[in-house]
């Protein structure tokens, strides 16, 4: 019987696996589909770290996603020349310095009033984005040419998807392990026990304002992360990547997969986007089939689709399902 | 010999509610020092003020001599202040283990670290298990709080105040709630880990004040009303008028 941590690595490893493998399986289309997957999949993931992890609701998530996407595509116009590694740096420093900015002021407030006032800070991003034309493209948005990929000893044509895709498992697919790693790590436990009992953690010497203001801006820059990728994918960008709608789109992920459990976004992430790519197929109306079957989802089962299979797991190896948030019953593993 | 707490004139106003009204009393190293009072005297805001819970209306708390009046909760922890809560206060969907870590990993300086688990830390895990055998719950360790008895818990809840290796341990109530059995149990872990670190306790059971305590001060409406050895504070008259003689 091998250990869980073990099997933890050997499937994330047969994940990566998979992905390599897959350009020679699937057709374009869906090999596009599927970069578009673990690009939003990241982004799922660092909003769980705050939702589920740290219970901390945002509704201004895409600030930091549209932050990042705009930052690479304004520096790869405005900088001709500019590698590719460049600009998803600078998406990152920007994202990060937005964060612990705009985490100075927003974790000054707790629950109603900070979801409230993060909703303000997005949609004040967002007008930025509309308005500030000569930089932003306003409604025309920004069109890019995603630049090749100079590894010094050679360089790699990124204009065809398939290479592109494989920057993108190896960096997304590394962040998101990284994320996975950082949930056992101690600043990972410190998010848990303070969602737990904020207040004994003080009188157990933890400064916890600047844990979450810690936490809030490496989540801000996990999403600028995604969102630079978002840009390099369609190679274009406009203010809905920053608008609010983004937001919705993370939190849906979020739940449809399941805030229980670290894999549960990324679920939500595969689920969401093919759902989206085939109901936009059939019909023009397909964000009121969206939100019907969401609808049904958190009435149904709170827990998402993560909480189903944990749930089937339990049953065929006979244990009871306790229905308690899993991510604390994970971490102590 | 210096005083190693000091609480000086302190006052405590709640939107115009007068709870403490100059209390005033000092602590010295190594002893273990009561303080009690009839329900509503004040005890459990005075401790909120000593651990940083509340800020004090007027009035300075000096602990080694310093002022500490001002500092943020979680800084005075790093001093060496630890409390215990009257109502258990812990991490109740955790394991025992993770609750006393929590602290054990504080103290050593693994709070906010990015790359490091605590689970790979030997010396960490080491020290989380000792203090769970000191308090007697070695054997539920990796039990989930949820699933411990009352007495159990208020266990976990020393371990925890011990967790950060304090100098200075407020004890608030431990034995609240227990079956006469169970305190005199409580009392007697209590003793064994304390030895030899500055106690300063809030108890309402007097078994337990005579039995821990080598200091007693009596907190009546807001004030100090004596503070003394525990055979004088149980000859004093006023405290008979004000407290025991109630019993």
């Amino acid at each position: 019987m091998i250990s869980q941590k073990k099997a933890s690595y050997l499937f994330i490893a047969l994940l990566f696996a998979l992905g390599v493998l897959m350009p020679f399986v699937v057709k374009k289309y869906h090999l596009n589909m599927l970069t578009e997957i673990i690009i939003f999949a990241l982004y799922a993931v660092s909003y769980n770290l705050l939702l589920g992890y740290a219970g901390l609701l945002s509704f201004g998530h895409a600030m930091f996603f549209g932050m990042g996407a705009f930052t690479v595509a304004v520096s790869l116009i405005h900088f001709p020349g500019l590698s590719m590694w460049n600009a998803v740096l600078l998406a990152i420093a920007m994202t990060t310095a937005v964060g612990f900015v705009t985490g100075g002021f927003l974790l000054r407030h707790k629950g109603a009033y900070f979801a409230l006032l993060t909703l303000a800070f997005n949609s004040l991003f967002y007008a930025v984005a509309t308005k500030w034309h000569k930089i932003t493209g306003g409604d025309d948005g920004l069109s890019i040419t995603r630049p090749d990929l100079h590894l010094g000893f050679t360089t790699i044509k990124m204009a065809g998807l398939t290479n592109f895709y494989y920057v993108t498992l190896l960096v997304i697919g590394a962040a998101i392990v990284f994320c996975w790693y950082f949930t056992k790590t101690a600043m990972g436990q410190t998010v848990l026990l303070m969602r737990e009992n904020e207040e004994r953690m003080k009188f157990l010497g933890y400064n916890t304002n600047i844990s979450r203001l810690i936490l809030f801006t490496f989540t801000g820059a996990l999403a600028g992360l995604a969102g630079a990728f978002y840009t390099l994918h369609f190679q274009f960008v406009s203010q809905s990547a920053i608008s609010v709608d983004m937001t919705t789109t993370v939190l849906l992920m979020t739940f449809v997969g399941g805030t229980g459990t670290f894999w549960g976004p990324i679920l939500g992430a595969f689920v969401y986007i093919i759902l989206q790519n085939y109901l936009s197929d059939i019909t023009d109306r397909w964000p009121l089939f969206m939100g019907l079957i969401f609808v049904v989802m958190v009435l149904v089962i709170p827990g998402g689709l993560s909480q189903i299979i944990l749930s089937i797991r339990n049953l065929a190896s006979g244990k009871r399902n306790t229905g308690k948030p899993v991510a604390a019953e994970e971490s102590s593993s | 010999m210096t005083d190693y707490l000091q609480v000086q004139n302190i006052h405590k106003d709640f939107s115009g509610l007068k709870v403490l009204t100059g209390v005033d009393f000092a602590v010295r190293e190594k002893q273990r020092h009561a303080v009690i009072g009839p329900n509503g005297a004040g005890k459990t805001t005075l401790f909120n003020i000593i651990s940083g819970r509340f800020k004090a209306s007027s009035g300075a708390i000096l602990f080694k001599g310093q002022d500490i009046s001002g500092t943020p909760t979680h800084v005075r922890n790093r001093q060496g202040v630890a409390r215990s809560f009257q109502i258990t206060n812990v991490f109740q969907e955790l394991t025992v283990f993770e609750n006393i870590r929590s602290g054990v990993r504080s103290r050593k300086g693994l709070r906010y670290n990015f790359f490091r688990k605590p689970d790979n830390d030997r010396r960490i895990n080491e020290r989380t298990e000792a203090i769970a055998e000191e308090v007697g719950l070695k054997g539920v360790m990796h039990v989930p709080v949820s699933a411990l008895s009352y007495g159990q818990q208020r266990a976990l809840e020393i371990a925890i105040t011990l967790s950060t290796e304090p100098e200075l341990i407020l004890l608030d109530e431990p034995t609240a709630g227990m079956t006469r059995e169970e305190t005199a149990h409580a009392i007697n872990m209590i003793d064994r880990v304390t030895a030899g670190r500055t106690l300063v306790i809030i108890e309402h059971d007097m078994d337990v004040v005579f039995s821990l305590a080598d200091t007693i001060s009596v907190l009546h409406y807001g004030k100090i009303l004596v503070s003394d050895i525990p055979e004088k504070i149980r000859n004093d008259q006023r405290v008979k008028d004000a407290y025991l003689g109630e019993e």
